[in-house]
This record gives C-alpha cells, sequence and structure tokens, in this order.
C-alpha cells in the first residue's frame, strides 16, 4: 500500500528533523548562554587562576576572593545607596503620575486623548542624545545635575511615558460594569478611581515598576554626564570604572561585580516571565 | 503590547463621560512633567544647536546665534557623511542579524519537547536580562589580549593563527564585530520569545494539511508561517531598527579609545561632540540631525500602530 508507506517515510523524515533540531537547539544554548556562563566561571575562580594564558574552564574551587575584592574594597555600598536611593525615588513618582495619566487616558473621554498618546509613543523613541543634551543643559542652569534629584527627575522623563503606556493596558481589561455597578451604588468619580480602579491595576502596577526598576537600575549614559562627584556615583558607573587600588583592572573582581550588579535585573525578568502572563491573562478572565 | 492585546481580548471597555475636570486634574501632574523634562529640553536642544554653545559657555553662561552655521559645518563636513553611511549599514547589519536569528530560533523552539524549549527559553531571557553594561564588560573580557577565551578558542580552530594576542575591541573591524554580535545576542531573545508566541497561534491543521499533501518544511514556512507571521515580523522589525540606532552605550563601553571615533555612530558622535568635546552647539545640531531621521521611522512605526485597529 503506497499511502501506508509514504506515511512511514514520513513518519522517519520527522523523527530525523527532531534529532537535528534537538542538536541546533543544544548547541545554540551553548553558544548563547556562553558569555553568561563565563562570567560566572571567572568570578569563582580563585584569583590566580583568572589570568591565564590557556583559559580554564572550570573553577578548580569555588573561591569567593573575588567577590570580596569587588564588594568590600570598593565603594560599592555607597553606590549602592546611591543606586537606591534614585531608583526608588524614579520608581515612587513615575508609577505615581503613571497611574493618574493612564487612568485619564482610559476612562474618560475628552478631547486631544488621542493626540496625547501619539505624543507619549512619539517621546519614547527619541534618540538618547536628543534628550541627553538639552537636559543637561537646562539642568545644569537650574543646579540640578549632579543631585539625586535631578537624575531621578531624568529617569522620570525616560520612564513615565512608557509606565503610561504599560498601565494603559491593564486599565483597559477592566470591564466598565465594574464602575457603572459602583456608581449605581452610589459611589463618586473620585471613590470609583480610588476603591475599584486603582486596586484592579495592581498588577499593572508590578509590571511598570519592573520595568521602570530595570531602566533605573542599568542606566549608565544619564548618570555619567549628570554625576561628577565620586561619591554619588551609582552601580552602573562603580562598574563601568572598575580598577583594582593598585591601578589595573581586576577582571575577575570586575565579572564578580557584574555577577552582583546583573542579578537583580534577571530575577526580575524571569519572574516576570513566570507570573506576568498568568497575572494579565487571571486579570482578563476574572472581568 | 500583551496588556493592550489580552485588553482587547477581553472585551475591553468603552470609557465614560467624564466627572467634570477629573480628567484634567489626574493628567496634568504626568503632563507637566513631561512637558518640563521632555518636550522643554527639546525645544532647547532646537536652540541650542543654532547658538555656539561650548565648553566656556557652561561655566560663563555666553553664547551666540549663529544660525545655520552649526548644521551647515556638520553637513559639510565628510565626517558627518560617513558617520551616518556607517550608522545606516551597522544598523541595517544588526536588526537583518537579531531577526534573521530570531526567526530561526523561534521555528527552533516549535521542533522541540518540552525539556528543550524550557532550557532555551531560560537561556534567552537571562542573555536578554542582562544589563548592557555588565555585558559591554563581559564581552570586552571575552576578548580580552593574552587572557580572553574566545581568541583562545578561534586559535585552536586552526584557521587564523594565532590571535591570542590580537587587540580586537581596539581594531576597527574587531570593535565593529564585537559589538555587533554583542547587540545581536542580546536582541534575538526578544525577537525569538515574540514570534515564538505568535507562531503557536498558527492553526496547526492547516500545516499538517499541507504536509499530507506533500509539502516540504520550507514550502510550509514560507506559504503558510511566513504570511501568519508578517504583521508581528514588521512590528519586530521597526523597534530592532529605533533601538539599534539608538545603541550607545555598548559601543562606548567595548570599543578602543583608538577606534571610538572611527566607528562612532551619529549617537555616539554627538555624545562625543557635546560631552567629549564640549562642542555643546554642534553636537545639538547633530542630534537634531539624528531625531530627525529617527522620526521618519518612528512615525511609520505610530502610522501601523493606529492603522492596526488599536483603540485610542
Amino acid at each position: 500500500m503506497p499511502t501506508t508507506k509514504t506515511a512511514e517515510q514520513r513518519m522517519t523524515r520527522r523523527r530525523r528533523i527532531r534529532w537535528g533540531s534537538n542538536i541546533t537547539a543544544i548547541v545554540f544554548a551553548i553558544v548563547w548562554i556562553f558569555p553568561v556562563y563565563w562570567m560566572l566561571n571567572t568570578a569563582f575562580k580563585p584569583s590566580d587562576e583568572v589570568m591565564s594564558a590557556t583559559p580554564r574552564f572550570w573553577p578548580s574551587r569555588l573561591d569567593a576572593a573575588n567577590f570580596v575584592a569587588a564588594l568590600a574594597q570598593t565603594s560599592f555600598l555607597q553606590d549602592l545607596r546611591n543606586s537606591a536611593i534614585v531608583v526608588f525615588g524614579t520608581l515612587i513618582i513615575a508609577i505615581a503620575l503613571g497611574m493618574f495619566a493612564s487612568a485619564a487616558l482610559t476612562r474618560f473621554h475628552f478631547r486631544g486623548r488621542k493626540f496625547i498618546l501619539v505624543v507619549i509613543l512619539a517621546v519614547q523613541m527619541l534618540p538618547a542624545t536628543a534628550l541627553l543634551i538639552p537636559q543637561f543643559l537646562v539642568f545644569n542652569k537650574v543646579g540640578l545635575t549632579g543631585t539625586y534629584i535631578g537624575l531621578i527627575l531624568a529617569y522620570v522623563a525616560s520612564v513615565l511615558p512608557f509606565s503610561i503606556w504599560v498601565m494603559r493596558g491593564f486599565f483597559l481589561a477592566i470591564p466598565v460594569e465594574l464602575e457603572e455597578a459602583a456608581a449605581i451604588d452610589g459611589a463618586g468619580t473620585w471613590r470609583i478611581l480610588f476603591s475599584v480602579l486603582f486596586p484592579l491595576v495592581t498588577p499593572g502596577v508590578i509590571a511598570s515598576s519592573i520595568f521602570a526598576f530595570i531602566a533605573a537600575w542599568n542606566d549608565y549614559l544619564t548618570a555619567y554626564v549628570f554625576m561628577s562627584d565620586s561619591k554619588m556615583y551609582t552601580l552602573p558607573l562603580w562598574l563601568a570604572s572598575f580598577t583594582t587600588p593598585n591601578g589595573g583592572t581586576d577582571y575577575g573582581a570586575q565579572m564578580a561585580a557584574s555577577v552582583v550588579f546583573s542579578l537583580p535585573v534577571v530575577a526580575f525578568f524571569l519572574f516576570i516571565q513566570r507570573n506576568l502572563v498568568a497575572g494579565i491573562s487571571a486579570g482578563a478572565v476574572k472581568g | 503590547m500583551t496588556a493592550t492585546t489580552v485588553a482587547k481580548a477581553a472585551g475591553g471597555s468603552s470609557p465614560r463621560r467624564p466627572g467634570r475636570g477629573v480628567p484634567a486634574i489626574l493628567l496634568s501632574p504626568a503632563g507637566l512633567v513631561i512637558a518640563a523634562l521632555t518636550l522643554v529640553p527639546i525645544g532647547y536642544l532646537f536652540f541650542a544647536s543654532f547658538t555656539d554653545y561650548d565648553k566656556t559657555t557652561l561655566f560663563t553662561g555666553v553664547f551666540h546665534f549663529v544660525g545655520f552655521q552649526q548644521y551647515a559645518s556638520v553637513l559639510s563636513s565628510s565626517e558627518f557623511w560617513a558617520a551616518l553611511v556607517r550608522t545606516v549599514l551597522f544598523t541595517a547589519a544588526m536588526v537583518a542579524g537579531s531577526v534573521v536569528i530570531g526567526m530561526g530560533v523561534s521555528q527552533l523552539m516549535l521542533r522541540l519537547g518540552p525539556v528543550l524549549r524550557y532550557i532555551v527559553t531560560i537561556v534567552l531571557i537571562v542573555a536578554w536580562a542582562m544589563p548592557n553594561v555588565a555585558t559591554s564588560k563581559v564581552w570586552v573580557w571575552l576578548f580580552q589580549p593574552g587572557y580572553g577565551v574566545v581568541p583562545w578558542l578561534i586559535t585552536k580552530l586552526h584557521v587564523f593563527g594565532d590571535v591570542t594576542q590580537h587587540d580586537f575591541t581596539n581594531s576597527f573591524w574587531g570593535a565593529l564585530t564585537i559589538i555587533w554580535a554583542l547587540v545581536v545576542w542580546q536582541a534575538v531573545p526578544f525577537i525569538a520569545l515574540t514570534l515564538y508566541a505568535a507562531q503557536t497561534q498558527i492553526d496547526q491543521g492547516m500545516i499538517e494539511a499541507a504536509r499530507i499533501d506533500g509539502a516540504s518544511e520550507w514550502r510550509v514556512y514560507f506559504s503558510i508561517t511566513l504570511p501568519f507571521l508578517r504583521p508581528t515580523l514588521g512590528l519586530m522589525t521597526i523597534l530592532s531598527i529605533i533601538w539599534d540606532f539608538n545603541v550607545i552605550n555598548q559601543i562606548i563601553l567595548v570599543a578602543g579609545v583608538q577606534v571610538l571615533r572611527p566607528i562612532a555612530t551619529l549617537g555616539v558622535w554627538s555624545y562625543l561632540t557635546a560631552f567629549q568635546s564640549s562642542d555643546v552647539g554642534t553636537g545639538a545640531a547633530i542630534a537634531v540631525i539624528t531625531m530627525i531621521l529617527l522620526l521618519a521611522i518612528t512615525s511609520v512605526y505610530i502610522r501601523n500602530l493606529l492603522k492596526s485597529g488599536e483603540e485610542f
């Protein structure tokens, strides 16, 4: 029977494809994770194994010396504190303002709404230097460069449009019937906002907080241009200007520093992947 | 993107009539902040691009209007045109690399069992999540002359000779290649995962039917998968163009001092001019030109978004 024969051929062909795919996937995964693996490998090596002409693909023993050098012998704690101040300042301002604005842009009809949304979208796509140059000039004039609040405001400017855009989706997912029910029960516009809508967009607040955190935590360029006093450096500047007390680059310590600096962001990304998608769809089903 | 899509799928909601003045009160704080921190500075950028604002101005506050002189000198310098061509080519190379590899990976993920797919997903997310200051430093270390692991591996191939002492980040093509690979490495995950999510929406019955009719895997991909992916692919491409056009950190952190200016893209060049040479006026003029170029691309993106039936 010719049909069964071709079916069999197809089966073997599919099986061959499957093997090919599996091997390709393994090779791809190894190549793609290699830089991260090499960062970890270097970070955990004993210091004398970091610089070897023949690279060692595994530390002979796990050694925390690089981490000690990176964290204890540098201005890490001070820069961590600076980063924390700037990142959380940005978060609070951007999320509060973003939540109000996206409530207005989703739950109300008014003239110019569409125009505002287009402006918000366009503002996000400005080249970094187009904003950085004039922000520096303006902030420099009013004495905001070299201050925490100046850096926070610069980050708010870059994070706020995106936060509005992200939260907008969560507001749109809330069915209008909920609002109507609250209105029938006698709740006013403000009461509806604070007791019905804002609690329901909590997943949106979490999502945009994470994005805002990552943007402010990772920024290098603005901090580099704004902060001249090394006592006020944030962690990206700490990581970029990594030198040992004796002047050279200590790659072991720098890789350990990279691990520490990347850890919260990578953790957040993995967290978003698992819970956020589920959270969004749960919200949608509930409505 | 996901959020808005889900919102629409859930039926959305029609915004209601305002309690009078409420939207204005809700909007004004954010509006003021965006106006003061973004729109006013952009206005100031245009203003500065018509002046001779430089290092001394930062201290004295004295500057003069020079009309279109900054633009004239920028547009007539060969450095500008070289940077423009370099930016366009480099962006095109990064976008092509990330989109093509991203398409391949998404296709690959469809053919994997759950375990391998999970591993590939985690690998992608980790590469995506790494802050680019950290990855820039890691990549410089990977290619470090004398001790870098990648030159050592290349040498082991016995094709290019001994390159372990080669200073890659300080050579023109070396730096460009490393930065290209670094950007593509971190850009592929977003594209691959988004395309994969889109591809799982394709009706598998249709693909199965095509296979039974004897269509090859390539034929299935080009006749069914690709047309289905076109809108997503278009969006990914435009976003990649915008992002890759704006790459600065990786370039200034990876390129060695000797090649930073020769490989500078428009963004890097305006940054160096404004902040390293302190020719703020010239830097502003370059930034305005860059912004207008990028705006032309961005408007395509926004028009597409408006056309896609996104409810405003």
